[in-house]
């Protein structure tokens, strides 16, 4: 346990001084400000920029709008943000050789998996709270009184994904070689589980679920429930994929 | 007492067997000298002591324990420090021997303490900056502190002189000659005159099995041939003494070159003193007369050959 900590000590020190910390924050952050402001505006943006003549009803924006922001900017550009910060976040360590002082010494290479992952997924889960937490703030105070369901865990399901996201990360990276090879490897994983929903009942157990059905639970269209089996079936991913990551890791000879 | 023993070990990379029954025994508080041509398996041996390459058979004792594949234990009696010790660039030289001194489990007062002793010893103690602005040589220097900072008894130091300049290589030579009688010190190298500067004991590692090993006096007995060389005053004096009929014996090798007669007899054919009493016959009285000892070269040279 005193190796995991002192190995996850060592990783938020790497991400606060390589600057990952730095750029996921402020990727959130700015998405946490401009979620709710991008709502509010849309609609002035869009009659401004109509040609003269033309009328469009659009409708008002309300907090759902603010929300669909945050769930569209957190499964597109920030997963994709905080994977491109994470790439190759073992298979560098082992390609450099950094890794051998520390496991001569005694570190032993389950808590190198453990802190790795615990590093990586405290710093997604501060930054996505974080941006939650100021959309939040925002659309209460642009958008007062719109009713939003099952807000929580709608947050809590893309956090899910993401947590699994970063599991599919360093499972890959211990697998392949180079620093974008397990970018590359989760970037095919992903492709593989939005393929599976062709078969049908599948996407009701596939982890895609929890970043793709957000909006119908804030909307009210969608009960928790639904997304219980996509759930459970992610956090077992979750728990095999470190599994590999350890098996794979334990056999490399550095 | 033998703080190493490595025993019939096997390791082959694809179709290229690396050791072939490799034995070797390191006596405590040696500076063993364990050379190699590049390619010859010494890093391999290093990494199998360290657990962190699997042996195809043989074994690996440390302190008396066996050595195994992917665990560490065997490493808290070990300090190793890397042909090219990699850091993590984004840390100053207190913060990393701290995370090496938290992962071997000491106390923060003795990490503290030790870390400033090691650095002294080092000659980083000033030296405040981030790695990744470090030289070759003190990131060298540095793995020799991050290495000894547990206080190992046995010190694997995998060619830690090869990618230095002639001052960088001097100081990393100079600290592993301070610590002789603390730890003993396994010290990798190609570089033949490093060895004979700091080594007490040698071990020569040829088609994956040791071809030498011992102290260098005694291999040098060992491997003692009646070796001369005579400097004579006139060129024409050396070459009319290299055509005696004495010296045409089977056994004596003869190569003259200059002023300079060099005289090997590999079976005791001729010594030293029938040499004397030869010039003294022929009236000639060299410049100079010197019987030597193999180096170290010569001894590697004629193991690999």
């Amino acid at each position: 346990m005193n190796h995991f900590f002192v190995f996850l000590k060592k990783e938020l020190l790497e991400y606060a001084r390589t600057y990952k910390l730095l750029i996921l924050l402020t990727v959130f952050i700015i998405f946490g400000i401009t979620n709710p402001l991008i709502a509010k505006l849309t609609p002035d943006l869009l009659a401004n920029f109509m040609p003269e003549g033309m009328t469009v009803t659009i409708p008002e924006p309300t907090a759902l709008d603010s929300w669909a922001q945050f769930f569209k900017n957190t499964q597109q550009m920030g997963l994709i943000v905080l994977l491109l910060v994470f790439s190759g976040v073992l298979a560098n360590e082992i390609s450099k050789g950094t890794l051998i002082n520390l496991l001569t010494k005694g570190l032993s290479r389950q808590a190198v998996i453990a802190a790795k992952y615990g590093a990586m997924l405290l710093v997604w889960s501060v930054s996505v709270g974080i941006s939650a937490l100021l959309t939040c703030i925002y659309t209460v105070y642009l958008f007062p009184g719109d009713p939003v369901s099952h807000l929580i865990f709608a947050v809590f399901c893309m956090w899910l994904f993401g947590a699994f996201l970063l599991a599919v990360l360093l499972a890959a990276s211990a697998l392949a070689k180079g620093n974008y090879g397990g970018l590359l490897l989760t970037g095919c994983i992903v492709v593989v589980l939005f393929s599976l929903n062709i078969i049908p009942g599948a996407a009701k157990y596939n982890p895609i679920a929890l970043a793709a059905r957000n909006m119908e639970l804030a909307a009210g269209a969608a009960e928790p429930p639904a997304l219980y089996p996509a759930a459970g079936i992610t956090v077992l991913a979750v728990l095999a994929l470190l599994g590999l990551a350890l098996a794979v890791f334990r056999k490399k000879e550095l | 007492m033998n703080i190493l023993e490595i025993s019939d070990l096997h390791m082959s990379f694809g179709s290229n067997q690396v050791l072939r029954g490799l034995n070797m025994a390191v006596p405590e508080h040696a500076i063993y000298g364990f050379v190699g041509r590049n390619g010859a398996g010494k890093t391999t041996t290093m990494k199998i002591v360290l657990g962190l390459l699997k042996a195809q058979s043989g074994s690996v004792t440390v302190c008396g324990e066996k050595v195994s594949y992917g665990s560490a234990r065997t490493n808290r009696h070990i300090g190793y420090l890397p042909d090219v010790p990699e850091f993590y660039g984004y840390m100053r030289p207190r913060e990393y021997l701290k995370l090496c001194g938290e992962i071997t489990g000491l106390p923060a007062a003795e990490i503290k303490s030790r870390s400033a002793e090691l650095l002294e010893l080092v000659g980083l103690a000033g030296v405040n900056r981030r790695i990744s602005g470090f030289s070759r040589g003190m990131k060298q220097r540095l793995g020799i502190a991050q290495a000894l900072l547990n206080k190992p008894r046995l010190l694997i130091c995998d060619e830690p002189t090869s990618a230095l300049d002639p001052i960088g290589r001097r100081q990393v030579l100079e600290i592993l000659s301070a610590i002789r009688g603390q730890t003993t010190v396994v010290f990798s190298t190609h570089i033949l005159s490093d060895v004979e500067r700091i080594c007490d004991h040698i071990a020569v590692l040829e088609q994956g099995r040791l071809a030498l090993a011992g102290t260098l006096s005694e291999i040098q007995k060992q491997h003692r041939r009646n070796s001369f060389r005579i400097r004579f005053a006139a060129e024409e004096e050396g070459r009319a003494f290299s055509q005696l009929a004495e010296l045409d014996r089977p056994g004596i090798e003869l190569e003259l070159e200059g002023r300079e007669l060099q005289i090997v007899s590999g079976d005791d054919s001729i010594g030293g003193q029938e040499l004397i009493d030869l010039l003294s016959a022929q009236q000639i009285a060299p410049e100079k007369f010197e019987a030597m000892e193999p180096t170290l070269e010569d001894l590697f040279t004629e193991v690999v050959k």
